[in-house]
């Protein structure tokens, strides 16, 4: 089965918002996802390194293992929102880059 | 009550696949709703496919019984959303019609990758389905006392599955979908707030009370995983995985446009993340209220932790609240497993059909009707397969099946989907080296694994290793070498292919690059036909 092809033809070399485009897209998504791995994964190397620093506990019986949990979610909610407004901008140059 | 409750979620779940059917017209309608899911809906669907029982009974079991360990899945089946946000979502929406197969057939223009794609696609389904199976038949048979065994419990599902998706198709699948995950957020409210009533609305002293039942351990890291390494490995899988899953990557076909695409899974991490935060509140009452002893009496895995700590919560066991809370949860998981198959059938049947009998058998020449025949036969089949597969695995621990699921989702379809998108001189042997290398990593590391291989003592006749050995592989999950090795085999094809000849190669690249940021050429007309 074929695919259908672009029907706006090929991307147009010259064509500056698109250029702007991918090279913000290119970068912002390499950013965003470079920093939500590394503060990921700092949960479950902690988690595994030290058991000590994450049993501490931080409000009356909350453990700083819970706070760090519970701080992945907020984390997650915030990157998802940074993302959904930077995305907008994403709109536009795709808009103008079509024109 | 159980029956009465599980009947009546049957009943107004069936009912909506019979009004869905009404609308089922052609196989784009089959496959993907026709593409006309609004946002908002494809959102709290995509919750509805995630929190499957491995969620809800699975995840609230593994706190109950290893405490703060158990949290960690949780933790990772939702950041594993920005993966999907960030990355795959919109440019496969704008890329794709039906299938990943689809995306990648544009991109390499050639047709050996759409077999691969839905080889892939099957085998991921597959293993996720038998987990699913497997569960629901232990839930029935669990709470009718053993009176439904559950050699009887996993065909009646496997049935029900099949009528909903043979009859009302992705459009049935979806409300099921929406239906569930509404029932299950109240459900888990409810009990979150009741827990909280119960603790003088603290999570501190819910956290005091589990340490007082089980020691300071129960609150920090370590009870389940005493290997780091084996815990990063799993935090892979879950959080890579998760991109690569075929029936959340469906998922993104059935609405308009890359926007609805993104606002799908924003709705969806809202969602998904209030329901995990609240796995904390449920699997620590489970401890504190029910207790080790009755849950793991229950089943041994944990997996009636939720069911049993709702009975507490309304009452305890013999009270009329009681025996409705242990009712009412049940009939919610059961409804919960029912949806999550029906998803995965669909993804199963719509890769097999679209891309294996229309897109190598056909060479994309069959007709609409043709295809949504053969689709509905599809479904009847996988939906077989799945029993009896279910049948046959019924006494294996089906949390390693899902995790396996995972596993390979995150080696074979991940690297080859970044690789797409991202490298330019990325090619057709590169997507096939990349699949069939993930893949076989994957079973081969899992089948020396821990979770095959083991020598257990003599006396235990329940659970056995299939293979009684040390194993060869010390983790449980294979994520920190498969997933790696996924993204070698890829490349380590595409310089292979790259000796071939392989005209206008980047060109297409430059092709698919403006589609997929632009969405040009795919404005809401993308499910239409070609």
């Amino acid at each position: 089965m074929t695919v259908s092809r672009v029907q706006s033809g090929s991307p147009p070399r010259g064509n500056a918002a698109y250029q702007q485009l991918v090279a913000e897209r290119n970068r912002f998504t390499l950013i965003m996802s470079v920093t939500f791995l590394v503060l990921y994964f700092l949960l479950p190397i902690m988690a595994g390194y030290n058991k000590p620093l994450m049993a501490t506990k931080v409000f009356g019986n909350v453990t700083f293992g819970y706070v760090f949990a519970f701080a992945e979610f907020a984390m997650g909610w915030i990157m998802a929102a940074i993302y959904v407004v930077r995305a907008r901008q994403f709109d536009r140059l795709a808009r103008e880059a079509q024109l | 009550m159980t029956f009465l409750l599980a009947a009546l979620i049957v009943a107004i779940t069936l009912g909506i696949t019979f009004w869905a059917s009404k609308r089922n017209t052609s196989a784009s309608d089959f496959y993907v709703a026709g593409g006309r899911i609004s946002a908002t809906q494809n959102g709290i669907a995509i919750a509805g496919d995630y929190m499957s029982a491995a969620s809800f009974l699975g995840i609230t079991g593994l706190i109950a019984l290893n405490g703060y360990d158990g949290f960690m899945y949780s933790v990772g089946w939702f950041i594993a959303y920005l993966t999907v946000l960030f990355i795959v979502a919109e440019p496969l929406r704008n890329l794709g019609k039906y299938t990943l197969a689809d995306m990648l057939v544009y991109r390499l223009r050639d047709p050996r990758v759409r077999t691969y794609a839905a080889i892939s696609t099957i085998v991921v389904s597959a293993f996720y389905m038998i987990a699913q199976v497997v569960g629901a038949g232990s839930l029935i048979s669990l709470l009718s006392g053993g009176v439904l065994k559950a050699s009887v419990a996993i065909p009646l599902v496997g049935v029900l599955m099949i009528i909903y998706v043979v009859v009302g198709g992705m459009l049935a699948t979806t409300w099921v979908q929406i239906v569930k995950a509404a029932l299950l957020m109240f459900a888990t409210v409810v009990m979150t707030v009741l827990i909280l009533n119960r603790f003088g609305w603290s999570f501190s002293n819910l956290l005091g009370a589990a340490e007082a039942k089980n020691g300071a351990d129960f609150l920090g890291a370590g009870l389940k995983y005493k290997n780091p390494i084996d815990l990063i490995s799993l935090s892979l899988a879950l959080v890579l995985g998760t991109a690569g899953l075929p029936h959340i990557l469906m998922r993104f076909y059935t609405v308009p446009t890359a926007q609805d695409a993104r606002k799908s899974v924003v709705w969806a991490m809202v969602l998904i993340g209030a329901f995990y935060v609240m796995t904390a509140f449920m699997g620590n009452a489970a401890n504190v209220l029910v207790g080790k002893g009755a849950i793991t009496e229950a089943n041994a895995a944990g997996n009636m932790a939720a069911p049993l700590l709702a009975q507490a919560l309304f009452g305890g066991a013999g009270t009329l609240g009681g025996e409705f809370g242990l009712a009412f949860v049940t009939a919610v998981a059961f409804a919960t497993i029912l949806a999550v198959v029906a998803g995965l059938t669909i993804a199963a049947s719509t890769s097999f059909t679209h891309d294996i009998y229309n897109g190598v058998i056909k060479h994309g020449q069959a007709g609409e009707a043709e295809q949504f025949r053969v689709a509905r036969l599809a479904t009847v089949a996988v939906g077989i397969i799945a029993i009896l597969l279910g049948l046959l695995a019924q006494s294996q621990n089906v949390a390693f099946l899902v995790a396996l699921a995972f596993a390979i989702a995150a080696s074979a379809n991940l690297p080859v989907i970044l690789f797409t998108l991202f490298w330019r001189r990325f090619n057709a042997t590169g997507a096939i080296w990349g699949i069939v290398g993930g893949i076989l990593t994957c079973l081969a590391l899992i089948a020396v694994s821990p979770n095959i291989m083991g020598i257990d003592p003599p006396e235990k006749t329940t659970g056995r290793h299939p293979i009684q050995a040390a194993p060869l592989f010390g983790l449980e999950n294979p994520g920190i070498i498969s997933i790696p090795a996924g993204f070698l085999f890829a490349a380590l094809g595409t310089m292979v292919g790259a000796s071939r000849r392989n005209e206008g190669a980047e060109q297409a690249f430059e092709e698919m690059q403006f589609r997929a940021y632009t969405g040009a050429g795919t404005d809401g007309t993308v499910a239409a036909h070609d």
